[in-house]
C-alpha cells in the first residue's frame, strides 16, 4: 500500500491507502474523492484528472499520447495545469507512497 | 525436392475440403438497386454477419460494417437507422460514417479522442461499380491493393444489358476458380474433344490464360472476378465472373453475360446470342458440356489435395496455388494450402 494525500474538490484533504500495482484512478474511485474514471482506463472519459503537486511529477513520469488527446479535449472545459494527468495512468509503486493529488473540476 | 508420399496419397481421412481461410480481396456483395437510399440491410458473407446499408438521399453513399457497436454491443442491423450517410445505434444513437468514423455522441460532452484520430467501427472499404456493390476484404483489415479493372462491356450502352445467373456450390472460392487453369479437365469432364491448347499468365494479382489460340480469352482479378471473352469469328460475347465466399466452404457463384447490340437479325447478332446462350447452358445440340451440369458433382464432394500426384498434359495447377497463396495474408507458412 502507498499512502496518497489527496485534496478533494471542495478543499478538503484526505489520505488514503492505494494498492501498489494498480491504477490510482482505482484507488481515488474506490475512496469516493470525486474521481468516476467511467471508461476503465483508456484516456476516452476524462473524468479522472487529477493535478500533481510540483514535487511529484517527476516520479510520477511523463504523459503517453493518448493521454495527451484526452487532456487537450478537456481543456476547452476545465484548467490544465503542468501536474495535469489523468489518473488511470499513473501506476502506484512503493516510490510514490506520500503523494499529492488534487482532483480537478468535473467537466460540466 | 519432394518425393512422392505413398501414404499422403493413400490415406485421406485427414484431407480437408476447404482447408483455406477467406481470401483478401474485391468481393461482389449485391447489386446497387437492390439497396434504397436509407436502407439498413443484415447480410452474411465472407464467413460472418455484416451490416449493409445506404446513406439517405438520391446519391446515398453505401456502408458495410461489422454489426456490433463499438459502444456497448448492440446489433447496428437490428434496429439501427440511417442518418445522412451515417448508421445510428439504436442503443444509444452513436453514430458512424460508412467508412467507420464515429461522428456523433449526443450527449458526451466530450467525444472519446481515439473517435478523432481513427475509425472505430469495422467497415470495408466499399465501391459501386458496374451497377454493383464491391466490398474490399483483408483478413488484417489492410487498405485495397489494387484497383478493380475496367469493364468495357458494363460500362457502356453499345451492349446488352448483360444476363445474370447465380449458383451456390459447397467449396471454397479458390477450387472453383482453379477449374479455370485446369485445361484438361474440359475435355473428360465437358466433353470438349480435345483438351484446348491454353497459355497462361500469372502476373501480380491478375491471371491472363488464351485458350484455343484466342478462341477464348480470360481474367482473372483477385479472387473475386474473373472476366472471360468468347471470340467466334469476330463475335465476341462476354461472361463475368464474381463469386463470393459465403462461409469457407460455401460459394455464391454470380455471373453476367453480354456482347455488342449487333444490329438485329444480323448473322453476328445470331452468333453472339447463341454463346451467350452456350455460356449460361441454354444452348441446343452442344457437344461441350456448361459447367452448371458438371462442375457441381466434383466440386461438392472433393477433397483439397495440398500436394497433388499431376502428370503431363494437366494445366498449371501449382502455379495457380501459389499466385492464390497471395491472397491468404499471414497464412502463408500453412503446408495444408
Amino acid at each position: 500500500m502507498a499512502q496518497i494525500h489527496v485534496i478533494q474538490r471542495d478543499g478538503s484533504k484526505r489520505t488514503i491507502d492505494a494498492p501498489e500495482g494498480e491504477p490510482l484512478m482505482e484507488a481515488l474511485r474506490d475512496e469516493n474523492t470525486g474521481v468516476e474514471g467511467t471508461c476503465g482506463g483508456t484516456c476516452s472519459c476524462g473524468t479522472c484528472h487529477v493535478y500533481v503537486a510540483t514535487n511529484w511529477q517527476e516520479k510520477t513520469g511523463g504523459r503517453s499520447d493518448e493521454e495527451d488527446m484526452m487532456l487537450e479535449a478537456l481543456e476547452e472545459y476545465v484548467e490544465l495545469r503542468p501536474g495535469s494527468r489523468l489518473a488511470c495512468r499513473i501506476e502506484v509503486s512503493n516510490a510514490l507512497d506520500g503523494l499529492e493529488v488534487e482532483i480537478a473540476p468535473p467537466v460540466e | 525436392m519432394s518425393v512422392i508420399d505413398l501414404k499422403l496419397l493413400q490415406e485421406t481421412k485427414s484431407l480437408e475440403r476447404c482447408p483455406f481461410p477467406i481470401p483478401a480481396g474485391w468481393f461482389f456483395v449485391d447489386y446497387s438497386k437492390n439497396l434504397a437510399p436509407g436502407e439498413v440491410r443484415n447480410v452474411f458473407l465472407l464467413d460472418q454477419e455484416w451490416v449493409l446499408f445506404r446513406g439517405e438521399g438520391e446519391d446515398g453513399k453505401p456502408g458495410l460494417s461489422d454489426p456490433f457497436c463499438p459502444h456497448l454491443g448492440a446489433h447496428l442491423g437490428h434496429g439501427g437507422t440511417v442518418v445522412g450517410d451515417n448508421i445510428r445505434c439504436t442503443f444509444h444513437h452513436w453514430q458512424f460514417n460508412p467508412e467507420g468514423w464515429c461522428k456523433d455522441v449526443p450527449y458526451a460532452k466530450i467525444m472519446p479522442p481515439v473517435c478523432k484520430k481513427q475509425p472505430i467501427l469495422r467497415t470495408l472499404p466499399v465501391i459501386e461499380k458496374w451497377g454493383m456493390i464491391w466490398c474490399w476484404y483483408h483478413p488484417q483489415a489492410e487498405a485495397p491493393q489494387w484497383e478493380l479493372p475496367s469493364i468495357p462491356e458494363l460500362e457502356s450502352d453499345d451492349y446488352i444489358e448483360p444476363r445474370t445467373g447465380h449458383w451456390e456450390v459447397n467449396t471454397a472460392v479458390q477450387e472453383v476458380a482453379e477449374n479455370g487453369v485446369d485445361f484438361a479437365h474440359l475435355k473428360f469432364l465437358h466433353g470438349e474433344p480435345e483438351i484446348p491448347p491454353a497459355t497462361t499468365e500469372f502476373k501480380g494479382h491478375e491471371i491472363f490464360t488464351d485458350m484455343k489460340n484466342g478462341y477464348i480469352k480470360g481474367h482473372q482479378c483477385g479472387p473475386g472476378l474473373a472476366i472471360f471473352r468468347f471470340d467466334h469469328e469476330g463475335v465476341i460475347a462476354t461472361m463475368v465472373s464474381y463469386s463470393v465466399p459465403y462461409t469457407r466452404e460455401q460459394t455464391k457463384m454470380n455471373m453476367s453475360f453480354t456482347h455488342f447490340k449487333y444490329p438485329e437479325g444480323t448473322k453476328e447478332a445470331m452468333v453472339a446470342q447463341h454463346l451467350v446462350n452456350h455460356m449460361v447452358g441454354e444452348a441446343d445440340g452442344e457437344e461441350s458440356a456448361g459447367f452448371e451440369s458438371v462442375d457441381f458433382i466434383v466440386w461438392n464432394n472433393k477433397k483439397y489435395r495440398p500436394n497433388p500426384l499431376l502428370c503431363d498434359g494437366d494445366g498449371p495447377i501449382l502455379q495457380y496455388r501459389k499466385w492464390f497463396k497471395q491472397f491468404y495474408p499471414g497464412s502463408e507458412d500453412n503446408p495444408n494450402l
